[in-house]
C-alpha cells in the first residue's frame, strides 16, 4: 500500500495518518511513515517525542563525474531498504518514521539534498515489503511538487465546511497524475452529522471511504503532543481510522 | 492602513481578515481585500459564495495560460480580477493555485 494524506490546513491529516499507520502496523504490516510538511506532526501524533528524524548527511552523496542520474544520491552501497533501516526512527508497534521537506540550515541546499534522496528511496523501496503511508504538507501550494508522486491512493481529508470542500476539490484537481494513475477518495474528518459524509461527496465529487467523527481526544492529544491511539485507544475518531485501516487493507487483498 | 494576516493552517487566517475587512468597511473605510493564498478560500469567508470564488480563481488561472491580458495597473486589477463582496468591500485574487515542480 502506497499513500499519501493531503488536505487544507489545520483539518487533521497529521493526526489521521499518524494513527493510520500503527493501526495498519498493529495489523502486523510493515510501515514506513513519511512526513514531508516542514510543520511537524506527524512525528508526535506516531507517538514519537522527537519532531525530526532526517537522513543524516553522510547517507548521501554527490553524484561521482561521469555517472548516470540525478546530482545528489544515496551514498555508494547503501540501497533504499538499509537507508530506511539505519535511518528511520521507530515509534511503537515497529512503525519507522522519517522527516523530509524541512529546512534544517541557512541555506537550501541541504533541502535540496534530501529531496534527492527522498525521491530515490521512494523509487527503489521495494513494495512488497514496506507499505508507505505520508503526511504531506497542508494546502495546494506544495503537496504535489514532487512530494507525493509515490502515493497511488490519495486520501484527501475534508471537514465538512466550505473552505475545506473547495479546497479538496482544487487538490483533486492537482492530484490527478497522467503518467501514473492513482485512485483519488475523500475521508471526512470532524464528522458532525449523519448526512456529513454525503454533503462531502456531492460537493467534492470524491468517493468517501470513511468518516471520522469530531472527537475532542484528536484535540487533547494534538495539544499534548501524543499520539491518538495510545491517549484515547477506545475513542470513536481512534476507532473509525481503524476501520478504515481494515476496509481499505481488505481491498487490498480483494 | 494596509494590513497582512499570516498563520498555521486551519488557525484562522482567512476567517479572521475576512471579518477585518469587512468590520473596517462597515466603519467607512473603502476596503480591498487581496487573496494572497495559494489556496485562495477569502471569498467563501467575505460572503460572496462558491461560485464566485471559484469564478475569480479560474479567471486568475487564465491570466497564466495566456486567456487574460495583465492589468496594467492598480485600479485595473481591481476593477477586472475583483469582485464586490458585502458591504462594499472590493475582493481579488492575486495568488495561483498550482505550481510546476521543481526540477
Amino acid at each position: 500500500m502506497r499513500l499519501a494524506f493531503v488536505g487544507k490546513g489545520g483539518v487533521g491529516k497529521s493526526a489521521i495518518a499518524g494513527t493510520f499507520c500503527r493501526a495498519l502496523a498493529r495489523q502486523g504490516h510493515p510501515v514506513l511513515a513519511i512526513d514531508s510538511d516542514p510543520l511537524p506532526g506527524l512525528a508526535f501524533s506516531l507517538g514519537l517525542t522527537i519532531s525530526d528524524a532526517p537522513l543524516p548527511d553522510e547517507a548521501i552523496e554527490d553524484k561521482p563525474e561521469g555517472e548516470e542520474g540525478p546530482r545528489f544520491r544515496l551514498r555508494a552501497g547503501l540501497t533504499a531498504a538499509d537507508a530506511v533501516e539505519q535511518y528511520a526512527a521507530t515509534a511503537a508497534d515497529g512503525v519507522r518514521f522519517l522527516q523530509f521537506g524541512k529546512h534544517r540550515g541557512s541555506t537550501g541546499r541541504g533541502l535540496f539534498r534530501s529531496q534527492f534522496a527522498f525521491r530515490q528511496i521512494l523509487r527503489e523501496l521495494p513494495e512488497d515489503r514496506w507499505n508507505v503511508v505520508g503526511d504531506l504538507p497542508g494546502g495546494t501550494r506544495q503537496p504535489f511538487t514532487g512530494w507525493g508522486d509515490y502515493a497511488r491512493l490519495i486520501l484527501i481529508v475534508v471537514e465538512p465546511t466550505a473552505k475545506s470542500m473547495l479546497t479538496a476539490r482544487r487538490l483533486s484537481r492537482l492530484a490527478l497524475d497522467e503518467e501514473h494513475p492513482r485512485r483519488i477518495v475523500a475521508v471526512v474528518n470532524k464528522a458532525r452529522e449523519a448526512g456529513d459524509a454525503k454533503t462531502v461527496e456531492e460537493r467534492t465529487g470524491l468517493e468517501v471511504v470513511g468518516a471520522v467523527p469530531w472527537d475532542v481526544a484528536f484535540a487533547e492529544a494534538e495539544e499534548k503532543m501524543a499520539a491518538p491511539i495510545d491517549m484515547a485507544p477506545d475513542s470513536a475518531a481512534v476507532k473509525a481510522v481503524e476501520s478504515l485501516v481494515e476496509q481499505l487493507s481488505a481491498e487490498r487483498i480483494s | 492602513m494596509r494590513v497582512a494576516v499570516v498563520g498555521k493552517g486551519g488557525s484562522g487566517k482567512t476567517t479572521t481578515s475576512a471579518i477585518v475587512a469587512r468590520t473596517m468597511a462597515r466603519h467607512g473605510a473603502s476596503v480591498v481585500a487581496l487573496d494572497c493564498d495559494s489556496n485562495p478560500n477569502l471569498g467563501l469567508s467575505l460572503g460572496v459564495g462558491d461560485f464566485e470564488t471559484e469564478r475569480l480563481e479560474s479567471m486568475r488561472e487564465s491570466l497564466d495560460e495566456g486567456g487574460e491580458e495583465h492589468a496594467p495597473g492598480w485600479d485595473d486589477l481591481i476593477a477586472r480580477f475583483g469582485s464586490d463582496a458585502p458591504d462594499g468591500v472590493r475582493l481579488a485574487v492575486v495568488s495561483r493555485i498550482d505550481n510546476p515542480s521543481p526540477g
